[in-house]
C-alpha cells in the first residue's frame, strides 16, 4: 500500500528563469515548428534536415530547462542514433544508382559507396530533426497546461480537455498498478520458458488484470467528476489561465520565418 | 415546517440484468439538518440507493428506478447529475477514485469552478472548505501525498466546496485505517453539531459513526425499509437487527452479553464512552477475571513456524526494516499490523519471497526462501495478494486452481482430484467454467486463497486481506482463515481491521517504523497499549474496558471474553463459567 517517495509528478514547476521555452502556450510550441516538421517530411537531401536540426537543438539547449538525463539523450543517445541509423539505411538504399559514386569502405565483401552513405545520412537527419522539433514542445509542456490550452485558445470542449487531465492521474497508478501484477504472477510460477513467445505471453497475461483494473477506477472517477457538477455548463470558471500572449505569437512567426528560409536556402544549394 | 431535504416516494431500483428490486419500495422524508444512517445486510441496496440520491442511478449507472426521488425541491429524474451536484454533494468509499487535478487546492475547486462560481468566491469557498477539514495549510500539495483519512477529509471539503445543503456519505471509512476513520468521523462531528447540512450515511463502522447521527434506517435483505427512528432503536430491537444481518455497536452487543450473564444492565449502551460509563456502575466477580490463560492460544511450540534474524530490507535508498527478529509459532494465527509505512507488506514479500529477502535471514519451516527454488517455496508458503485479480492468470476458476498443481508437476488424475475436493471446499463448484474476473468480490478472494494453498503450503500470508471489503465479506473471510488455522495452517496476516484481528487472531504483530514494537498472544498486546504507542488505535471494545476504572476489566479484549464475568456476589457457578468462558 506504502509507495516509496517518488518525485512528485504533479508538483508546480518552479519558475523557470531565462528558459523561455517554459514560459510559452503549449499550442505556439506545436504551431511553430509544424511548418518545419512537414518540411522535412517532404525534404530531399540532407541540407534541410541537418540545418533544422542544429537550430532546434540549440534551441532547446538555450531555452529549455534540462534533467542531466535529458540533456545526455540530446548530446550522446540521438547523436548516436543518428549515426548508426545512418549506416543501416545506407546498406538499405538503392545499391544501383549509388553505385556510380566513389566507394568509402571496402572490407571484403562490405563495399559502401558515398551515395548510399548519403542517401542514409538524409533519412536518418530527418528522423532526427523530426524528434527534436516535437521535442521544442515535449520537453518545456506539462500535461496539465496542454489541456487547458486547448480548451482556451481552440475551444475543445472542456469535458473532452479535462477528461484527458483526469485520464493523466492514472498514469504513475497504473505504473505501480503494473509492478505489483508483475510481482503477483511471478509468485504465482507464471513465467513457464524463456524467449520472446514466452514474454509476449506474459505481457498479455498483464493487460486482463490491468485493463478490469482500470476500466472500473475509470468509471468510479467519472461517477466522482459529474458528481461534482463536471458538465454542468458549456464552460467553467477557469483559475488557471495559459494565455496567448504576444511573445507567443512573435514565436510562432519567428519559426516559420526561419523555416521558410531555411527551405528557400537549401533549394538553392 | 419548511419543505423536506429529500424525498422518496414508492423508490425501487433494479440494477441492469438483476432479477430484484433492491431497494424495493421505499418512502423516505428526511428534513433538514437531519444526520441519517442507512443501514442494512449486504445485499440490500444501500449504495445503490445512495447512488439514487443525486441521480447516479439512473442516469448513469445503468438501472430501473421507479418512484420518485426529490432533492430539495428538484426531481432527480429530469434534472442532470452535474446540476443536482448543487443541491446534493457524494463522498464516495474509494478516495483514490475522487481525485481529479494536481493539488488539494484544485482539487476543492473543481466543482464550484463547473458551477461557474466567480474566481474569488471560489478561493472564498474552498478556504473555507479546506480549513473546515484540516487541510487548509496543505493547500499546495498532491493529494497523492496525503494519507488515507486526509484524502477522505478532502473528498468531504469537495463536498463542502459545492455548499449543497445535503452531502451523501457511502462508506466513507471502508477503506481507511482506524486514525483515518476516526479523522473523518472527527470532521463529521463538527459539521452535524455545526447544524444546517443533511448528512446521509451508510457505514458499517458503527461505533464511531454512532456518535454523529441521529437518527437510523434499516433495509432487510430484500431491500425494504423495515425499520425507522432514532438512534434508540438499535437497542429496542437488537435482535430483530441481528437475525436480519445487521451489524450492531460493539458497545452495544457487549452490553447486551453482560446483562445476559446477569449483570443489571438498565439502559444497554450504544459507544465506546457509553459502555465505559456502564462499567464503572458494575461490580464484576474478582475471582473471574478474564485474563485467564486461553486454551485458544497454545502454549509456543518448539519449533517456530518462521524464524528472522536480522532482517534488514530497502527500497530504494530508503531503509524499511531495520534488522528485524522474529519467531512466529507454528498453529498460530498472528496479524500484522502497524500504520502506513511501518513495513508491514514489506515484511510480508520477503517471508514469501515476492520480494527475495538476503540470503540467511528467514527460515520457513527449514527452507530459505532466498534459496528455495519456487515449486519448494510454494509447498512452504502460500501468499495472497490484496487485490485477488492481480494474481489471477488463468481463463477458468478450475484452470486456475489446477496451475499450482502443474507447477508442481502433479499427475493429471491427481490434479483433477484436488481441483475438485478444493471447489467443494471453497463454495466454487458451480463456477468452475466462470472466468475468474467474473465471479463475486467474496469468491475471488476464497478463489485466491485456495490457489496460495492446494501445493500443500503449511504456512499462509495474505497482504490486507479484508481492505475495501465490507464487514459481511471480511468475515466470511476471516472464518474462513480461522477454519484452515484450526486445521493446522499458520496465518500470517497484514490488517488493519482490529476489532476483526481481536475476535479471531491468535498473536498480534506490532510493527513501528521497520521494527517489532510488540510481538505476543493477542489479549497481551491488545491490553499492553503498544498500538497507541506505535501510533495505532485499539478495537472499540479492549478501548472501552480499559477506560473502565476497576482494572478487573482491562483484560477484556473481545466479545467470547465476557463469557467469564459473573457480577459480584453471584458466586454460584463462578468456578464452571470460567471454564466454559476459556473452552468458549
Amino acid at each position: 500500500m506504502s509507495a516509496p517517495p517518488t518525485p512528485d509528478p504533479f508538483a508546480p514547476a518552479p519558475p523557470p528563469r531565462g528558459r523561455f521555452l517554459h514560459a510559452l502556450n503549449p499550442l505556439a510550441k506545436i504551431a511553430g515548428p509544424l511548418p518545419a516538421i512537414v518540411a522535412v517530411l517532404f525534404a530531399h537531401g540532407s541540407a534541410l534536415p541537418a540545418a533544422l536540426a542544429a537550430a532546434t537543438l540549440l534551441l532547446v539547449l538555450v531555452g529549455a530547462r534540462l534533467s542531466p538525463r535529458a540533456l545526455l539523450g540530446l548530446l550522446v543517445a540521438l547523436p548516436a542514433a543518428t549515426a548508426v541509423l545512418t549506416l543501416s539505411f545506407a546498406f538499405w538504399s538503392d545499391a544501383g544508382r549509388a553505385s556510380v559514386t566513389p566507394l568509402v569502405i571496402a572490407l571484403g565483401p562490405v563495399r559502401l559507396h558515398e551515395g548510399a552513405l548519403l542517401a542514409g545520412a538524409a533519412t536518418a537527419l530527418r528522423l532526427a530533426a523530426i524528434v527534436l522539433l516535437s521535442l521544442i514542445g515535449g520537453l518545456t509542456t506539462t500535461g496539465p497546461d496542454l489541456a487547458r490550452s486547448l480548451v482556451q485558445q481552440l475551444r475543445v470542449p472542456y469535458r473532452v480537455g479535462y477528461t484527458a487531465l483526469a485520464a493523466y492521474r492514472f498514469v504513475p497508478r497504473f505504473g505501480h498498478e503494473l509492478d505489483v501484477i508483475r510481482q503477483a504472477h511471478r509468485v504465482r510460477g507464471m513465467t513457464p520458458g524463456r524467449g520472446p513467445v514466452a514474454a509476449v505471453r506474459r505481457r498479455v497475461g498483464y493487460l486482463v488484470p490491468l485493463l478490469a483494473g482500470a476500466l472500473r477506477h475509470a468509471e468510479r472517477v467519472a461517477l466522482a467528476m459529474d458528481s461534482r457538477a463536471f458538465g454542468a455548463h458549456p464552460t467553467r470558471t477557469e483559475r488557471h489561465l495559459v494565455p496567448w500572449r504576444v511573445r507567443d505569437t512573435a514565436f510562432v512567426l519567428l519559426s516559420w520565418l526561419l523555416t521558410a528560409s531555411a527551405i528557400l536556402i537549401a533549394l538553392k544549394v | 415546517m419548511t419543505d423536506p431535504a429529500l424525498e422518496l416516494r414508492g423508490v425501487r431500483i433494479r440494477h441492469e440484468g438483476a432479477e430484484r428490486f433492491t431497494p424495493d419500495g421505499i418512502d423516505l422524508l428526511v428534513h433538514p439538518g437531519e444526520a441519517v444512517l442507512v443501514l442494512g445486510p449486504s445485499g440490500s441496496g444501500k449504495s445503490t440507493l445512495a447512488l439514487a440520491l443525486n441521480g447516479l442511478v439512473p442516469q448513469e449507472v445503468p438501472a430501473e428506478l421507479q418512484g420518485t426521488v426529490t432533492v430539495d425541491g428538484l426531481p432527480t429524474s429530469g434534472t442532470p447529475v452535474a446540476h443536482l451536484s448543487a443541491h446534493v454533494a457524494m463522498v464516495f468509499q474509494d478516495p483514490d477514485a475522487q481525485i481529479v487535478t494536481a493539488t488539494v487546492l484544485d482539487e476543492v475547486c473543481f466543482g464550484p469552478e463547473n458551477l461557474l462560481v466567480p474566481v474569488a468566491e471560489v478561493l472564498d469557498r474552498a478556504e473555507h472548505a479546506l480549513r473546515r477539514v484540516g487541510l487548509w495549510e496543505r493547500r499546495h500539495e498532491n493529494p497523492d501525498r496525503l494519507s488515507g483519512g486526509g484524502r477522505q477529509r478532502l473528498a468531504i471539503a469537495c463536498a463542502l466546496a459545492l455548499r449543497s445543503p445535503v452531502i451523501v456519505l457511502d462508506e466513507p471509512t471502508a477503506n481507511l485505517d482506524p486514525v483515518g476513520a476516526e479523522e473523518v468521523f472527527a470532521v463529521l462531528g463538527e459539521l452535524v453539531a455545526e447544524g444546517g447540512r443533511t448528512l446521509v450515511l451508510i457505514e458499517h463502522a458503527l461505533d464511531a459513526a454512532l456518535a454523529v447521527i441521529d437518527r437510523v434506517v434499516v433495509l432487510d435483505g430484500t431491500g425494504r425499509l423495515v425499520l425507522d427512528g432514532t438512534v434508540g432503536l438499535l437497542r429496542e430491537h437488537a435482535d430483530e437487527l441481528l437475525a436480519l444481518g445487521v451489524w450492531l455497536p460493539t458497545a452495544l452487543l457487549a452490553g447486551l452479553r453482560l446483562r445476559a450473564q446477569g449483570f443489571p444492565v438498565p439502559v444497554p449502551p450504544l459507544t465506546p464512552s457509553a459502555l465505559t460509563t456502564l462499567l464503572d456502575s458494575l461490580r464484576p466477580a474478582t475471582d473471574a477475571r478474564p485474563p485467564a490463560p486461553r486454551e485458544q492460544t497454545p502454549a509456543p511450540p518448539a519449533r517456530p513456524a518462521v524464524t528472522v534474524r536480522g532482517l534488514s530490507v530497502s527500497r530504494g535508498r530508503t531503509p524499511v526494516l531495520h534488522d528485524l527478529d522474529l519467531d512466529v509459532p507454528a498453529g498460530s494465527f498472528t496479524a500484522v499490523v502497524g500504520v502506513n509505512g511501518a513495513g508491514k507488506t514489506t515484511l510480508l514479500h520477503a517471508l514469501a519471497c515476492v520480494v527475495p529477502p538476503p540470503r540467511g535471514t528467514v527460515d520457513v519451516l527449514g527452507v530459505d526462501p532466498a534459496r528455495a527454488d519456487p515449486r519448494r517455496l510454494a509447498r512452504t508458503i502460500g501468499f495472497v495478494f490484496q487485490n485477488p485479480e492481480h494474481q489471477f492468470i488463468r481463463s477458468t476458476v478450475a484452470d486456475e486452481l489446477a496451475h499450482t498443481l502443474e507447477l508442481q508437476r502433479v499427475a493429471r488424475p491427481a490434479i483433477d482430484e484436488q481441483v475438485e475436493r478444493m471447489l467443494e471446499r471453497f463454495g466454487l463448484v458451480e463456477q468452475r467454467d466462470a472466468h475468474p474476473f467474473l465471479l463475486s468480490g467474496g469468491q475471488k478472494r476464497r478463489l485466491s486463497v485456495g490457489t496460495a494453498l492446494l501445493a500443500g503450503a503449511p504456512v499462509l500470508a495474505l497482504d490486507e486481506p479484508t481492505f475495501g471489503q465490507d464487514r459481511a465479506r471480511a468475515r466470511e473471510l476471516l472464518d474462513l482463515l480461522a477454519e484452515l488455522n484450526r486445521a493446522g495452517t499458520t496465518v500470517l496476516a497484514v490488517t488493519h481491521d482490529l476489532q476483526l484481528v481481536a475476535e479471531h487472531a491468535t498473536h498480534v504483530l506490532v510493527l513501528d517504523g521497520g521494527r517489532v514494537a510488540a510481538h505476543g498472544p493477542t489479549a497481551e498486546v491488545l491490553g499492553s497499549g503498544a498500538l497507541e504507542a506505535a501510533g495505532l488505535i485499539a478495537p472499540p471494545l479492549a478501548r472501552a474496558f480499559r477506560a473502565a476504572a476497576d482494572p478487573a476489566w482491562h483484560g477484556v479484549t473481545r466479545l467470547a471474553d465476557l463469557a467469564s464475568l459473573r457480577p459480584a456476589g453471584d458466586e454460584t457457578d463462578a468456578g464452571s463459567g470460567a471454564g466454559a468462558g476459556a473452552a468458549e
